[in-house]
């Protein structure tokens, strides 16, 4: 188990908003009985003191707080708060000769004994749930009863007082909470913020000066609702919401890993999976259609076009860790199930799950699933190369390289059979470098016809055993392939087709499921908002924070099915609300009363994500590449710097460039909804001092708007436009003026040598290993031409947070 | 941006320490040259001028009372050593080879290396570490290490933050909070790496629900020049004082920004980290080009990744950071202890050894605390994943770790684990524990550096750890 499979509490999340129910115990509580004290229950006392115990001992049971407290044949086993007087405490530590637990002198550590005296102290709090009939499984049935398993109810929207303020349905839960707390909403806001905040909501550009014009001049009723329609329906609006889908499914160019096995990591084809996700939004697939072609394309009809084939990559794009198969299913499982169902299924790969009615019979229902499918050798051609006419060479170029593969194949097994594990070495070296040498042919070449990352069923699957604590090894029970208790109930059919992946897709796309039409109305929400209706968005289970507005999850879930579940009606009717156009301006009685504004009584100022940041400054440069879509990934750190969007990086999940890194791009090897929101000196130094950006500005200055404007007020006017969508204010005009005017020549920076301090050896190797893997930026520094004073300005705009803020 | 108002509260702009009355008036006459006159001292330890004009949550601050370290490096052996090959030599293991381990799924395997006692002390260590044997008189050997759960990223993580599931401040955000720092052109806590990201990435530096501030800043040191270090750590176009005269106008333009919105702490976090980086442009050129060492302590350190990380580490602490953080990873040895164990071993040996040499010699090693060690450590049996040439399996019950300078006992050790070196049994020290003996190091009690959030006291302890007395001398 090498992930966290727990969900991260993000920053924020420890309020609690009135409306809420107090949870019973506090998470610190929680924390500690988990980490502490279960694991001393269960390993050391339930053996004879459990319901699933074969003799009960003592009359005594302890997998219940009840059960505890009402105790056994000598009395309550604890008085919580009051460790003196109980009688837990007074076996364990071993002070009275005739009560000494765990019996045989097998006394706990001074910690265990101390953590549960600390327990006994704080009253004992205990979240197993006080069903004296329970056989042990308490988190099955405790969740079960938790809201997010349960049914989803169509709620009708509520009434409220300020009705005229109502746009949309959505508005009405909204403002009935806002008025339930004596508060109310913003007012709209401007309309060059809102285009703004629009725009970068679904394409994730910026308007040009024009496009705001158009918009404040048009004043029919539906000016707005037109530019929603207009943005969804261009190409840009799948690369801006198929980057969300791709950080969900830990979208990467390389396997991870297995560089230390001397095996070539990169994915030539894994473009074709993100290729067919900014399709999908696109086209507006159907959501459920969206799941069970990322699942089991395989399987289902598809007619003249294989290109849906290529979904499939939602599994097979994730680490390959070293080869270890049952690491590679947890993390398809892991997932897969954060993914559609926002369960954190992973967890129970060594124990049932502490917290969710997950036990480990479905972990390994699951596993068998994908033990049962298999990456074939040969992939899908699923379309047509770049150039059609470079084909046949290209064909040829891999055939020879196939054909050496295939010899080097018969030499390495002649070594092994002859045990000369020197030259099993080499080959395997040769062999290594020859993949790579294949994949950069399949990945650059022109004539490489694109291939769809698939899985196939084996010929005969299997069901798994349960793995005791994970051990592979460890076999338990073997457990029939179906879906989730949770789902389908204890008495579920096992599934009977092929590998059972198809009838698992349908299971997760049922519209019955309540957790798949939440967790995507949720996730959909969260990015118009920067913040969910559960802050949480891959985990929807018990540990999770109670929605803000439940009722509006259900209404937003229900619609989504209602809807056929299409994801640009849930933008339209999300983006038409009041609750999407107010101004994100400050309420100082507001914000003390909901700081975190869960209640939405304003518009959350957000900070661009990296790509629609990159992007936008290309794009204010005037060199934004956005004539075709798709392709393989291109590096985005070298110089000349590639003019593609953000979302077409080449990711490498072993290596993942620094910048990368500092502007907290999704980890690619977890499923990732929501990004951490950091700020770090190494932004601001990727803004002040990379060429990326510097020379975006003296693009900006290039431009023909820019070079026809005559006087200084145009120029800065033109400058304002392009890159804040709005006219300077006079205090603005001010300070660039002066800055302009004070602008004296300054010294050139100049590349002083540094001495290199790896021995030149090292540095050769390095920097052929750098040229075999571009994607590690390792550019030496290089001084460049002074700026100009406007083009210094331009600069300082890209580097101010209007730029990189969103109202 | 939901951290936004949350971090709004922890604004320095709202302890009174930095107004937003302050910050125009220095923008307006001359932030800027205040910043420059910073730069010109490049003072090394305990320049005066640094800390001088400190007057963010980064001033320097004392604790609760007079601790002898003043700083820590800490070296991360992840992927989890084993004790019973390193420090905490198991005889037993020899004499029961191949007999199944009591309350161990497995059969002893015994150590394929020689131990030795060492010192005045006359401590044990393993034959794989030559030249940290040198030093065990400095040490305090904790023997009797536990966590609590045996997988690595949760592990990893849990050693840094103390937490498991929920996001908090690592140790060394704690630090540079309650200490601050002498240095305001350099962050307080750096962490460095040779290459990729440890397991859990940046939560193992993260500051949480503290400060932007106080989070660590990590830094991939497989490259050659400072510049491939630091990305954009230098400008090609603009010099100095140019882009002073840029920044603040940047500075001018995000004022009226934020006036025309709303308080917003993601604003104005961005100022501190722009002044952070534009500082950082000198003093962490230098501070990170080992060339300027003299060639006999670049020998010292040795011409390899580690070596090249602790001699970066020595020039950061003497540019008055706080907490480093060293990851010297590989530990992971599921197969072949032999020559795998002691391939990671001699990667530290002799340039730790080579640090602790010239801490010693620049009397920084008694206000310096030394930490070494891994997440959990590994059970004394054969693995059973393993071949023909077996390594050991993943164990979170008995540890080593140990401790130099900063008023640390050396030529101690403390706890002990079974007859076979799978459990701590004796004086157990669990991470709660060990966070609240680095904090005690440094002048803190650790009960009481807090941080109020969201309504509760926040401790890196949590509601644990106990401070070990014979660890100090």
């Amino acid at each position: 188990m090498k992930r966290i499979l727990v969900p991260i509490v993000v920053a924020g999340s420890f309020v609690f908003i009135a409306s809420a129910a107090e949870p019973q115990l506090t998470k610190a509580q929680a924390d500690f009985f988990e980490s502490k004290i279960r694991p001393i229950l269960v390993n050391e006392c339930y053996k004879c003191h459990s319901a699933t115990a074969e003799k009960v001992k003592g009359g005594l049971l302890m997998d219940t707080r009840d059960a505890l407290l009402k105790g056994g044949d000598t009395g309550p086993a604890l008085v919580p708060g009051k460790p003196d007087q109980s009688l837990l405490i007074k076996a364990v530590t071993y002070k009275d000769p005739d009560l000494q637990m765990p019996p045989k002198n097998k006394k706990l550590t001074d910690q265990q004994i101390a953590d549960l005296t600390a327990w006994v102290k704080m009253g004992a709090p205990d979240p197993r749930k006080s069903a004296a009939t329970v056989k042990g499984k308490d988190p099955r049935d405790a969740g079960k009863t938790h809201w997010s398993y349960q049914p989803v109810k169509k709620q009708a929207p509520p009434s409220v007082q300020q009705s005229d303020w109502v746009k949309t349905p959505v508005d009405n839960f909204i403002l009935a909470k806002l008025e339930a707390n004596s508060m109310k909403p913003n007012a709209p806001a401007d309309r060059p913020a809102l285009l703004r905040r629009t725009y970068y909501d679904l394409i994730g550009l910026p308007p040009t000066p024009a496009e705001v014009d158009a918009f404040v001049k048009d004043t029919s009723p539906d000016a707005f609702s037109k530019i929603v329609d207009k943005l969804l329906a261009m190409p840009q609006y799948g690369e801006r919401w198929g980057r969300y889908w791709l950080d969900i499914a830990r979208y990467s160019d390389t396997k991870g890993g297995v560089k230390r096995n001397k095996e070539d990591d990169r994915l030539p084809y894994a473009w074709t999976y993100r290729d067919y996700v900014i399709k999908a939004f696109n086209d507006d697939k159907p959501y459920n259609k969206f799941i069970i072609e990322q699942l089991a394309a395989d399987k289902i009809p598809l007619g003249r076009d294989a290109s849906p084939l290529a979904a499939m990559g939602f599994l097979t794009v994730g680490d390959r860790f070293m080869n270890n198969p049952n690491d590679i299913i947890n993390d398809r499982i892991d997932t897969t199930t954060k993914a559609f169902l926002g369960v954190t299924v992973a967890c129970a790969r060594c124990h049932d799950h502490k917290f969710d009615p997950v036990p480990m019979a479905d972990y390994y229902s699951l596993h068998g699933i994908f033990n049962s499918s298999m990456i074939p050798k040969d992939l899908p051609v699923i379309g047509k190369p770049v150039d059609e006419s470079a084909a046949a060479s290209f064909n040829s170029k891999l055939a020879a390289l196939k054909k050496q593969e295939t010899a080097l194949e018969a030499q390495e097994r002649a070594a092994k059979k002859n045990r000369d594990k020197k030259a099993g070495k080499k080959l395997q070296a040769q062999k290594s470098q020859l993949d790579g040498r294949i994949a950069q042919l399949e990945m650059d070449d022109r004539g490489s016809p694109p291939k769809a990352m698939v899985m196939f069923d084996k010929p005969k699957p299997t069901d798994s055993a349960i793995f005791i604590r994970g051990e592979a090894e460890n076999k338990g029970p073997i457990v029939p392939r179906r879906s989730l208790e949770v789902l389908g109930g204890p008495s579920r059919p096992a599934f009977k087709n092929g590998s059972g992946r198809l009838e698992l897709a349908q299971a997760i796309a049922d519209p019955k499921n309540p957790l798949t039409p939440r967790v995507m109305a949720n996730r959909i929400w969260q990015h118009h908002f920067g913040a969910g209706i559960v802050l949480t968005p891959d985990d929807l289970g018990v540990m999770s924070d109670p929605p803000s507005h439940p009722e509006l999850l259900d209404y937003l879930a229900a619609h989504f099915v209602e809807h056929g579940w299409s994801v640009k009606e849930m933008h339209r009717l999300i983006m038409n609300s009041a609750a999407y156009q107010q101004s994100s301006a400050n309420n100082p009685k507001f914000a003390q009363i909901d700081p975190l504004n869960h209640l939405l009584w304003r518009a959350n100022v957000r900070r661009l994500d990296f790509e629609s940041m990159r992007d936008s400054f290309l794009f204010i440069g005037g060199k934004l590449d956005q004539s075709r879509i798709g392709g393989p990934s291109v590096n985005l750190f070298l110089e000349p710097y590639s003019q593609r969007r953000s979302v077409y990086g080449y990711i490498d999940r072993e290596g993942l460039s620094e910048t990368f890194n500092h502007f907290d791009f999704a980890n690619p090897d977890m499923a990732t909804g929501r990004r951490y929101d950091t700020i770090v000196p190494q932004q601001s130094l990727f803004l002040m001092n990379s060429p990326l950006v510097v020379e975006q500005a003296k693009n900006l200055v290039r431009r023909p708007e820019f070079t026809a404007a005559k006087t200084e007020e145009e120029k800065l006017d033109v400058l304002y436009h392009i890159v804040y969508s709005r006219p300077p204010r006079p205090e603005e005009v001010m300070l660039s003026d002066s800055f302009l005017k004070d602008t004296k020549p300054y010294k050139s920076v100049t590349t002083a040598p540094q001495p290199a301090t790896a021995s030149r050896a090292v540095a050769k190797k390095k920097a052929a290993a750098n040229k075999k893997r571009p994607e590690t930026p390792v550019e030496a520094f290089r001084a460049r031409a002074p700026l100009g004073s406007w083009e210094e300005l331009a600069h300082t705009l890209l580097i101010a947070n209007e730029a990189s803020f969103v109202n | 941006m939901n951290d936004t108002a949350m971090n709004q509260k922890y604004s320095p702009f709202n302890h009174g320490i930095f107004s937003r009355r302050d910050f125009l008036e220095k923008t307006g006459t001359g932030f800027g040259l205040l910043s420059l006159a910073g730069l010109t001292g490049m003072g090394l330890l305990g320049n005066e001028a640094h800390a001088a004009d400190a007057s963010g949550p980064l001033a320097p601050k004392q604790p609760h009372f007079p601790g002898k370290a003043k700083r820590v490096i800490h070296i991360f052996a992840q992927g989890a050593p084993s004790q019973v090959d390193t420090w905490d030599p198991k005889p037993a293991l020899a004499t029961h080879a191949g007999q199944q381990v009591p309350g161990m799924n497995g059969v002893a395997m015994p150590s394929p290396f020689k131990f030795a006692k060492h010192g005045r002390s006359g401590i044990e260590v393993s034959e794989v570490f030559p030249n940290l044997a040198k030093h065990v008189d400095e040490m305090a050997i904790i023997r009797s290490m536990h966590t609590d759960i045996p997988a690595h990223e949760i592990a990893t993580v849990f050693m840094n933050t103390g937490s498991l599931r929920i996001a908090k401040p690592s140790v060394g955000s704690w630090v540079v909070y309650g200490l601050g720092s002498e240095n305001q052109n350099i962050p307080g806590y750096i962490s460095l790496r040779p290459g990729r990201m440890p397991p859990g990435g940046s939560q193992n530096w993260q500051s949480a629900f503290l400060p932007g501030t106080f989070q660590g800043t990590s830094i991939n040191t497989t490259f050659d020049r400072v510049e491939q270090m630091i990305q954009n750590i230098r400008n090609p176009y603009l010099p100095l004082d140019e882009q002073r005269r840029q920044l603040d106008l940047v500075h001018k333009f995000n004022e009226l920004h934020a006036q025309n919105l709303q308080k917003d702490a993601g604003l104005e976090a961005r100022l501190e980290a722009h002044e952070m980086a534009f500082k950082m442009q000198t003093e962490a050129t230098t501070a990170f080009d080992i060339s300027k060492e003299p060639a006999n302590v670049r020998a010292l350190y040795g011409n390899s990744s580690q070596g090249k990380q602790l001699l970066i580490a020595r020039r950061l602490m003497e540019r008055c950071v706080r907490f480093i953080q060293v990851w010297a990873s590989g530990w992971d040895h599921h197969s072949d202890i032999e020559g795998r164990l002691s391939a990671s071993a001699e990667e530290i040996d002799s340039p730790l050894a080579g640090l602790l040499t010239d801490l010693k010699q620049r009397g920084l090693l008694d206000s310096t605390l030394v930490v070494w060690g891994g997440e959990f450590g590994r059970k004394p049996t054969k693995d059973k994943n393993g071949n023909a040439n077996p390594g050991r399996d993943h164990n979170n019950k008995g540890f080593s770790t140990w401790l130099a300078g900063g008023g640390i006992k050396g030529g101690t050790i403390y706890g002990a684990t079974d007859e076979f070196g799978g459990q701590a049994v004796e004086n157990t020290v669990h991470v709660h524990d060990l966070h609240a003996n680095i904090l005690n190091a440094l002048g803190f009690d650790h009960e009481k550096l807090r941080y109020r959030y969201n309504g509760r006291d926040f401790r890196l302890t949590d509601n644990f750890g106990k401070v070990i007395k014979p660890l100090f001398a």
